[in-house]
């Protein structure tokens, strides 16, 4: 399994695909702190929770990397090169096993340069305003680990669902469209829009800073790796099930 | 005794109510060069898949050397497959795509150096392989299937789109594999190549076996007749249309007989009848594929 997993992470380095979406997050980052420390007062900033606030745009790498997940899996059947991964390793549940644990640990290195990136860059910025720096607070810190965390869960549910769906433009559009449109829209309809993929990371993220609107930290992670498990397993299914031709 | 290294037994797919594969058994020979060959959609692609495990059977058994490929202990070093050379990821490059492959197999990364310069790719190694010309694609395919050092190789239309000086190249190759102990089970529709380079045939057609045999004792039977010479090549002619046998006389002093060379040999000899040459008539490959392929059209 070791060897499989290896491979895994080296096919996702040998391409441009973890450099690119690594600078679109950094670039995120860089966009959204300058304009909050640029933009809010000097009192306001001086907040350790105002701080915590400028730094958890380093979440959006969760999000990035269920893109990651999703390319990386649903890329081996764009390119044709599923059927070369097979060959070298016939019993396709265990490659299905090693894609998932590929895609957690490419979400979790993603996650932790994300949030190295955003503290450094808030200090820095926070500083040359002459603001008082909290950025090691509690409640700071547990936003980087529940970013970590939950980066690597969506890193996971990523590869579940490209190789459920195996198109990766269409699998990113339906992941986008769910959590941005979708999520809000029908489980807020069914007052159950807590439960929702999106919301459940979002309190992974949180990790116990959270307010009434989502789920608690225990229980969130709790459903999330429900989630991750159940599109791991369909995935899994899928790849199992397929013929190669 | 030794399992063969390729065997199907009753092996059947079905694609909804289309039956790509229905019903074949075969097995091939150790240390020989097979050619499997069928017309386009006769079932090829189909049952190279199924016999490496990306395809499911819906019935029957394909085994690599006794046991499902599924069930191989270190595929890699057992089979080597040549599939399609458009399965890279394009910014990838060849070296990274062998590293890849090394890795997952467990094979050291050394041997990724070692076969890049047997397929004479090292100059190219560090390329993305959407630089690479098709020639360079199957070479790099052909450094993928030697990373373990198998035994066995399984090609599928590896000539697709290579230029000649490319297809020299493999089939050079190809034989000094085979010239030391390895098997090969290649699949093509390039008939004069196959020719060249197979011992033996598996021919399918819609979906069925339909020959399997040497290559030599495939085109001896598809032409059955027999090239005589005699001295008294008219007295032969007439004892053998007394026997209801046909002969055409293209030269002075030979026949060309439609009839196997024992039979025809039998005649003469009974005639008393002094022959300089008797020897079975060769069909080419192409004529013998046309025979057994087109009879059904």
């Amino acid at each position: 399994m070791t060897r499989l997993v290896g491979a895994e992470l080296l096919k996702v380095r040998t391409t441009r695909l973890f450099l690119w979406l690594g600078l679109l997050t950094l670039a995120l980052e860089t966009l959204v702190i300058s304009l909050h420390v640029g933009k809010d007062s000097l009192f306001s900033l001086g907040e350790p929770r105002q701080q915590r606030d400028v730094v958890s745009i380093a979440a959006v790498s969760a999000l990035i990397s269920l893109i990651l997940g999703i390319v990386a899996s649903a890329g081996e059947f764009s390119h044709g090169t599923i059927g070369q991964t097979f060959l070298v390793a016939p019993v396709r549940e265990r490659v299905a096993a090693a894609k998932l644990i590929a895609g957690a640990f490419a979400g979790f290195v993603l996650a932790v340069i994300a949030c190295g990136f955003a503290w450094g860059l808030a200090a820095l910025l926070l500083a040359a305003r002459s603001v008082t720096l909290h950025l090691g607070s509690g409640s700071t810190v547990r936003v980087a680990l529940g970013t970590i965390l939950a980066a690597a869960l969506t890193g996971a549910f990523g590869i579940g669902l490209g190789a459920l769906l195996r198109r990766q433009t269409a699998a990113i559009v339906i992941a986008l469209v769910w959590l941005l449109v979708g999520e809000p829209l029908l489980l807020g309809i069914a007052g159950v829009e807590r439960y929702g993929p999106g919301r459940v990371i979002a309190s992974v993220v949180e990790a116990g800073n959270q307010g009434s609107d989502l789920l608690s930290f225990g229980a969130g992670l709790s459903v999330a790796l429900v989630y991750v498990a159940v599109a791991g397993a369909l995935g899994t299914l899928s790849l199992s099930r397929s013929d190669i031709t | 005794m030794a399992d063969a290294p390729l065997e199907v037994r009753g092996l059947t797919k079905r694609f909804g109510s289309t039956t790509a594969v229905d019903g074949l058994t075969f097995a091939i020979e150790p240390g020989r060069i097979t050619g499997f060959l069928g017309p386009n959609g006769a079932g090829k692609t189909t049952t190279l898949r199924m016999l490496l495990g990306l395809v499911h059977a819906s019935a029957g058994d394909a085994l690599v050397e006794g046991v499902p490929y599924r069930r191989l202990r270190n595929p890699a070093r057992s089979v080597g497959a040549v599939l399609e050379a458009s399965s890279y990821h394009p910014a990838r490059s060849g070296r990274n795509h062998l590293r890849v492959l090394a890795t997952a197999a467990g094979i050291p990364q050394a041997r990724v150096d070692e076969t890049l310069r047997q397929v004479e790719l090292e100059a190219a190694a560090g390329r993305a392989v959407r630089t690479y010309s098709l020639g360079m694609r199957q070479r790099l395919s052909v450094a993928g299937a030697l990373l373990g050092e198998p035994r066995l190789l399984v090609l599928d239309e590896p000539a697709n789109g290579l230029d000649p000086e490319g297809i020299r190249w493999l089939r050079r190759f190809l034989r000094s594999f085979s010239a030391e102990g390895g098997t090969v089970f290649i699949s093509s529709h390039v008939l004069a190549e196959i020719a060249q380079l197979a011992d033996e045939v598996v021919i399918i057609h819609r979906a069925k076996l339909v020959a399997h045999e040497p290559l030599a004792a495939l085109t001896a039977r598809a032409a059955g007749g027999t090239i005589v010479r005699s001295p008294d090549s008219g007295r032969l002619r007439e004892r053998l249309a007394a026997e209801g046998i046909e002969a055409e006389a293209p030269e002075d002093g030979e026949l060309r007989v439609a009839s196997p060379p024992e039979r025809v040999g039998e005649i003469a000899a009974a005639a008393g009848i002094v022959l300089h040459e008797l020897r079975g008539e060769s069909a080419s490959l192409e004529e013998a594929f046309l025979e057994l392929t087109g009879a059904e059209e």
